[in-house]
């Protein structure tokens, strides 16, 4: 809607909370309504797993690469699934290109926990060989446009990645890791489909999905990540305070838009295809 | 990294047929495809498709110069910022700009500048960031070739658009548009680019060993492929347009004309 | 009572009967009858001088024997004399920094907001005597960092950041509605020729409108449904400017949608 390359105005600012207050939202969405979502996996020929999933406007196009390493000393047959995020100067004038920053580490963590505590992915699955070799897989994602809620449109890039991998199988050899000539799906590897809902709060107003606007007017976020039936993550961000019942609500609804979005994405659909 | 599949490459870069690996012939380019205003946040926007490459470009300028120390009271300034994701190669490549995404970075920017109209604009930026997210060989000349399209699409006034591909040897033979595998596996490499203009080569680099006979060649068959991809650019310019104007034609003529 | 449509500064290019609905891009060769033809805007003489071309992507215009081509998009230059939509993004005590949507941002100094000016204006030494003139609200010279204020743009030229000024009819600060961008070289077809798609826009929508050169519109409408239904007139606009006919088919399209979201 408007021009959010600078700061935001008053009058949009007043404009936004006002309408809020009475359930209007400046896209015509209800208050607990997602945009649409958008995705397609395994277009990136160089990677083992990718999905490119777009909430609304805003863009992530995230891609799965492997390696072979040794496990951490107190897990020596698990592997590892480490997620990274860059906010892209091609994505808003408002990222500033240089390392990653609070944002992106934000976004990047979120989603890491959102995956780890819902054991997503079956680690002791990526164990080659105990204490030696295990994988280690690198979830990067990039986001290309942004209008607002990376870290819904992140959990979904993010997931849709792993469903879709298809790394090649390994064997411990005295040569070396040999390839079996299989693969490791995201079938065999992901267990369970964790989602994550980003809730915004102005004033006493709490909707979500925030859009570009919303987001940089809002005085706090909430995210939460669930599985089909408990809540294994959340991130309150921004100065905004919420009341117990505020928070047990948003558990409760979480679970509940969770279970929607699941059914609707039916993200197995995605899985790779390997003849 | 540790690679399970190995990068190897193969003996021969033709098949028994005589065509090249992928099924083409020696001047045949590779399926492309160009769009642009694909990021709505950019002043100017494109992306392509070039055989298996996936490369987005977004523009902002003219704007102000940040950090400010760098602004040129005379003229503007064109940063062009070329990256690649970790996942866009076989071997994941580390988040952090390389030496060789900075090389390419200033290669670019060199072959585009003289296009532009630098010396209208004092104290004044303009940046081109480049995402590559899929690699498969020539990503510096897809990356220059629809560089110069959100440039155009940004509204820069611009004395005609840039066009790039590689040719090269491969097998002892000269082609033309060298996939991931031709570049890596093949005798020499050949990237160039050609500012419409004045018909002249405004990015050249060359690795590998040819005769003068050969590169002659090379030079020839690379202007003629230039020449088609550059029709592809300008069609993807217009057809944005176009298609709109095609399409308010169709709801108007369906709902019984204008009155 | 704070409506008005922007005067209209300039003729709708458009809409002009000497601008073809031909597509030019860079590079290309618009004539190479040098003689009889001269570069205008948009264009260029070859080094060799035997051929026009244009410089942008674009619509080939003619107008007396200047061949000229009206760009699709581009930002915002400021010229004396534009209405703008300014948003304060800073201030001193000795000028107001604002966002105008051009290259360069662009300063409001106090002497230029209207109650100073009032100050000034008299009728010579006899000034002072007399009532006050009252203030109006929206025109007091204390603007807040995020104030969106219509403005005038004083001056502007490449080697000095624009200057701009509150004082005239129409101008100071907004107090609601909300602010909307499109490209600005789309900004004459949504006033239209003669201000009739501004006028339709304003009578089917029931909304006040405000249209600046730079690329920005105010509006405020009796309640969001309208306003949601103006702003996806406007990015129709937008999208649509460079084909023929679009009064009628935007009317059209309001007209439709009215029906669809069950507005009145």
């Amino acid at each position: 809607m408007m021009d959010v390359k600078r700061v935001i105005s008053t009058i949009e600012r007043k404009y936004i909370t006002n309408n809020l207050k009475k359930e209007e939202r400046i896209d015509g969405r209800g208050l607990w309504e997602y945009r649409d979502f958008k995705i397609d996996a395994d277009m990136i020929a160089s990677a083992e797993g990718s999905a490119d999933v777009t909430l609304g406007e805003t863009r992530i196009i995230t891609g799965l690469k492997y390696d072979v390493g040794t496990p951490f000393p107190d897990l020596p047959d698990a592997g590892v699934c480490t997620v990274m995020a860059e906010l892209l100067p091609l994505a808003s004038p408002l990222f500033e290109r240089g390392p990653p920053d609070n944002q992106s580490i934000e976004l990047a963590r979120v989603v890491d926990r959102g995956i780890r505590h819902a054991d997503c992915v079956q680690t002791k699955l990526l164990c080659i060989k105990e204490k030696e070799a295990v994988y280690i897989l690198f979830v990067d994602m990039y986001v290309i446009n942004y209008d607002g809620n990376l870290i819904d449109c992140g959990g979904v890039s993010a997931l849709t990645t792993l469903i879709s991998a298809h790394i090649p199988e390994g064997k411990y050899t005295e040569n070396g890791i040999e390839w079996t000539g299989n693969y490791l799906t995201g079938e065999k590897i992901v267990n369970e489909l964790p989602f994550v809902m980003t809730y915004g709060k102005i004033d006493d107003v709490i909707f979500l999905d925030p859009s570009l606007p919303e987001e940089l007017v809002c005085d706090g976020k909430m995210s939460i990540s669930v599985t089909e039936d408990k809540i294994t993550s959340i991130q309150k961000s921004g100065a905004a305070t919420f009341s117990l019942d505020e928070i047990r609500m948003l558990g409760q609804k979480s679970i509940e838009i969770g279970k929607e979005l699941r059914n609707k994405l039916n993200l197995w659909q995605y899985k790779a295809k390997i003849d | 990294m540790v690679l399970i599949i190995k990068d190897e490459y193969p003996e021969k870069l033709f098949r028994e047929d005589g065509k090249r690996l992928d099924g083409r012939d020696k001047t045949e380019l590779r399926p492309l495809k160009m769009e642009v205003g694909v990021l709505k946040n950019a002043d100017g926007s494109a992306y392509i498709e070039w055989g298996n490459n996936k490369i987005f470009v977004a523009v902002f300028g003219p704007r102000e110069v940040h950090p400010h120390h760098l602004a040129k009271p005379d003229r503007g300034i064109l940063r062009v910022f070329y990256r690649m994701a970790t996942y866009s190669v076989f071997d994941r490549k580390r988040p952090a700009p390389g030496r060789r995404e900075k090389e390419i970075s200033m290669i670019i920017a060199d072959c585009i500048e003289p296009v532009l109209f630098l010396e209208l604009y004092p104290s004044t930026s303009f940046e081109v960031f480049i995402e590559v997210i899929d690699a498969d060989g020539g990503t510096r000349c897809a990356s220059t070739t629809i560089a110069s399209l959100a440039l155009a699409d940004a509204g820069i006034p611009m004395k005609s658009l840039v066009t790039s591909l590689a040719v090269g040897k491969i097998d002892g033979e000269i082609v033309v548009d060298l996939s991931g595998i031709e570049d890596k596996a093949g005798d020499a490499d050949l990237p160039l680019a050609i500012t419409w203009f004045n018909d002249e080569i405004s990015l050249l680099q060359f690795d590998g060993a040819m005769d003068t006979e050969e590169f002659d060649k090379c030079l020839t068959l690379g202007k003629e492929a230039a020449e088609k991809i550059h029709q592809i650019q300008l069609d993807t310019l217009r057809s944005k347009y176009i298609s709109i104007q095609e399409s308010v034609k169709e709801s108007s003529s369906e709902s019984g004309g204008e009155q | 009572m704070e409506e008005d449509e922007g005067e209209i500064q300039e003729e709708d290019e458009f809409e002009n009967e000497e601008t073809s609905r031909e597509l030019v891009v860079p590079g290309e060769v618009l004539t190479e009858d040098v003689k009889n033809f001269l570069p205008g805007r948009g264009t260029i003489l070859n080094d060799k001088r035997d051929k026009i071309i244009s410089l942008h992507i674009g619509l080939k215009q003619i107008n007396k024997n200047y061949i000229n081509v009206i760009p699709l998009r581009g930002i915002y230059t400021p010229q004396p004399g534009d209405k703008v939509i300014a948003i304060v993004v800073d201030k001193n005590p000795v000028k107001y920094r604002c966002d105008i949507n051009a290259k360069d941002s662009a300063q409001l100094k106090p002497r230029n907001t209207e109650s100073r000016v009032r100050g000034r204006i008299g009728r010579g030494r006899d000034y002072q005597r007399g009532p006050r003139p009252q203030r109006d609200e929206s025109k007091t010279d204390r603007f807040e960092i995020g104030d969106i204020l219509i403005v005038k743009v004083l001056s502007a030229d490449r080697l000095n950041k624009p200057e701009l000024t509150t004082v005239g009819k129409y101008l100071g600060k907004k107090n609601g509605g909300i602010v909307i961008s499109i490209d600005p070289p789309k900004i004459p077809r949504v006033i239209g020729r003669s201000g009739s798609m501004i006028k339709m826009l304003k009578s089917l929508t029931n909304c006040n409108i405000f249209v600046t050169q730079n690329g920005r519109i105010w509006l405020r409408g009796d309640n969001i449904a309208y306003e949601r239904l103006l702003i996806d007139a406007i990015y129709k606009i937008e999208r649509e400017a460079h084909t023929s006919g679009l009064t009628d088919r935007i009317q059209a399209f309001v007209e439709n949608e009215k029906t669809k979201r069950g507005i009145k």
